[in-house]
């Protein structure tokens, strides 16, 4: 293992440390509970939304923290949960007149951590739900979840939940946004290398040299099925197909295109991805009205990317394009 | 009648922590014989961190000790008995919220609610053969409960029982559910931890009472 790492047990707090220092006028860092939140800290006039996951998927979540996105999050180690506290000090740290809006990606380990931080909250008064992200159509069931993961489309309950509520609108509304974000948008990614969580020091799973994981979770469990590695646009449209036929996406909708790295990828070839996903999106009668191309959701460094497709309406186009600010911004 | 303090409450959860960390190894052994022998570790991990942590923890009430009790072992008790015991602690708390003392009916009513939470956490019922099939019978048994001393011998009693009475079930929960038929003959070892504890517990506070199954007499020994 080569890495840029000191003690493995204080990567976690060692990276948010870093992210806290070069954004010292936006978040806040509490160590004791790996948890970042907004250096205004909540707006009692609107409704707080917050994540929490293990560590090792950066951006997502502590780097999603900022006006227009994540109030607060809190992260567990490399690919675990957070703990139990660190969930509840950070409800009760973004804890807002109007409300809490927990988003979990749907992971047994997290759904449990959340449930009982949740019902501690409420039981002291606080306003606060949650609400499951599930846009993998990989898989039905996996190593670590019942039902569907939640993955890259996370980001786009994030951006238009924070978005809603930076706008004033009420906990019901937010959650209802955060659900027809869900209902509205699919993933799936390849692996082309597995990746090494700092604490292990060693592939979390073994890919030979040629080849691939197909629909790989992003704590590299396993997906639709071993393949060998094809040209990338082969590997694209096997996305695209999986991804559009789910719901499925109508010709003549209106979407949000991401190709999501997992971490390894060079931009270049995510913007490969990008060219012949977009062509594939036209074929089909779509109108692309917004992309993302780069890393939203990764797996430490794992060689691989996603595709992400989201249908839009008026309402999720215009908390799209509204304002955000995060750690994670490209200037 | 109120008539469990706090101290009574810090007392018995001192001794749970020495009832934890002596049979950590014999829960780990009873747990490999069906599971995968993880238990005794992971629930003397969390145990010894309350130990640790003790003098820090806030005692201004028992709801507060005991919500700060149900994060440590959250947080700390490895594998799905971290949530699962912590969900048993925080209903506990959550009932007890400003109360520095306690009736026996509180303490039914705490247990009533721990039971429902671990339910509805990892989803399993009487019979499964888990920790459930001692807490059940001890909730049954509190709810008709007298003095705490008899409510306590009593309780430790229907532990004990629910040993032997579940020991030819077949498990359909936790990993013990995975090897099916193997399960049977082996008692579980959350339901045995259970009734280690209450029985310590009757030691602790003076109350007589001699183990009947065989795994208890040699946990408590």
């Amino acid at each position: 293992m080569k890495k840029f790492v000191n003690d493995p047990a204080q990567f976690v707090p060692e990276f948010m440390k870093g992210i806290a220092m070069a954004n010292p006028d936006l978040l806040a860092f509490t160590p004791e509970f790996q948890m970042i939140v907004r250096k205004s800290g909540p707006n009692n006039s609107k409704v707080s939304v917050i994540q929490g996951s293990g560590s090792g998927h950066e951006p997502a979540h502590v780097m999603a923290v900022g006006p227009g996105m994540l109030t607060g999050a809190c992260q567990g180690a490399v690919f675990a949960a957070p703990a139990v506290d660190s969930c509840y000090e950070t409800i009760k740290a973004c804890a807002s007149d109007a409300g809490v809006l927990i988003l979990v990606n749907n992971y047994q380990g997290d759904r449990m951590a959340w449930d009982m931080a949740t019902e501690m909250a409420v039981a002291e008064g606080i306003n606060a739900r949650q609400f499951w992200i599930n846009d993998d159509v990989a898989v039905e069931d996996s190593t670590w979840t019942v039902g569907r993961r939640g993955v890259a489309g996370n980001f786009f309950v994030i951006k238009c939940c924070g978005a809603a509520a930076e706008a004033g609108q009420g906990l019901d509304a937010v959650e209802a946004i955060a659900d027809k974000v869900n209902n509205n948008v699919r993933t799936m990614g390849i692996a082309l290398t597995s990746c090494i969580p700092p604490a292990k020091g060693t592939p979390i799973f073994d890919l030979g040299d040629d080849e691939i994981e197909v629909g790989v979770g992003i704590h590299g469990e396993p997906g639709r099925r071993r393949d060998k590695i094809k040209p990338a646009d082969a590997l694209t449209e096997e996305l695209f197909e999986a991804v559009a036929s789910d719901i499925p996406f109508n010709s003549g909708d209106r979407i949000a295109l991401m190709v999501n790295g997992l971490g390894g990828t060079p931009i270049t070839e995510l913007y490969v991805i990008y060219a012949k996903a977009h062509e594939l999106a036209e074929a089909a009668g779509f109108t692309v009205v917004r992309n993302y191309v780069g890393e939203y959701c990764t797996s430490l460094e794992m060689a691989g990317a996603s595709l992400t497709i989201l249908r839009l309406d008026a309402e999720l186009e215009a908390l799209l394009d509204a304002p955000a600010e995060t750690a994670a911004r490209i200037l | 009648m109120s008539d469990i303090s706090q101290a009574d409450i810090e007392r018995a959860l001192k001794a749970t922590c020495a009832t934890v960390l002596r049979n950590e190894m014999y829960f780990a052994d009873l747990d490999g014989l069906a599971g995968d022998g993880d238990f005794g570790i992971s629930l003397a991990t969390g145990f010894r961190q309350i130990e640790k942590e003790w003098d820090e923890i806030p005692k201004t009430d028992i709801g507060a000790l005991l919500l700060k009790i149900s994060m440590i072992v959250s947080k700390h008790v490895g594998g799905s008995s971290g949530p699962i015991w912590g969900t048993g602690f925080m209903k506990a708390a959550l009932l007890t919220r400003g109360k520095t003392e306690i009736t026996v009916d509180d303490l039914a009513a705490m247990l009533g609610s721990a039971i429902e939470g671990i339910q509805a956490r990892g989803g399993a019922v009487l019979g499964d053969k888990t920790l459930l099939d001692a807490l059940i019978p001890v909730h049954e048994t509190l709810k008709s409960a007298g003095d705490p001393a008899s409510a306590l011998k009593d309780s430790a009693a229907a532990a004990d029982a629910a040993i032997d009475e579940t020991r030819n079930l077949i498990a359909h929960r936790g990993r013990a559910s995975q090897v099916g038929a193997r399960s049977a003959n082996t008692p579980d070892p959350g339901i045995v931890a259970i009734a280690t504890i209450l029985q310590d517990w009757c030691k602790e506070f003076g109350i007589e009472r001699t183990p009947v199954a065989a795994e208890l007499a040699k946990a408590t020994a």
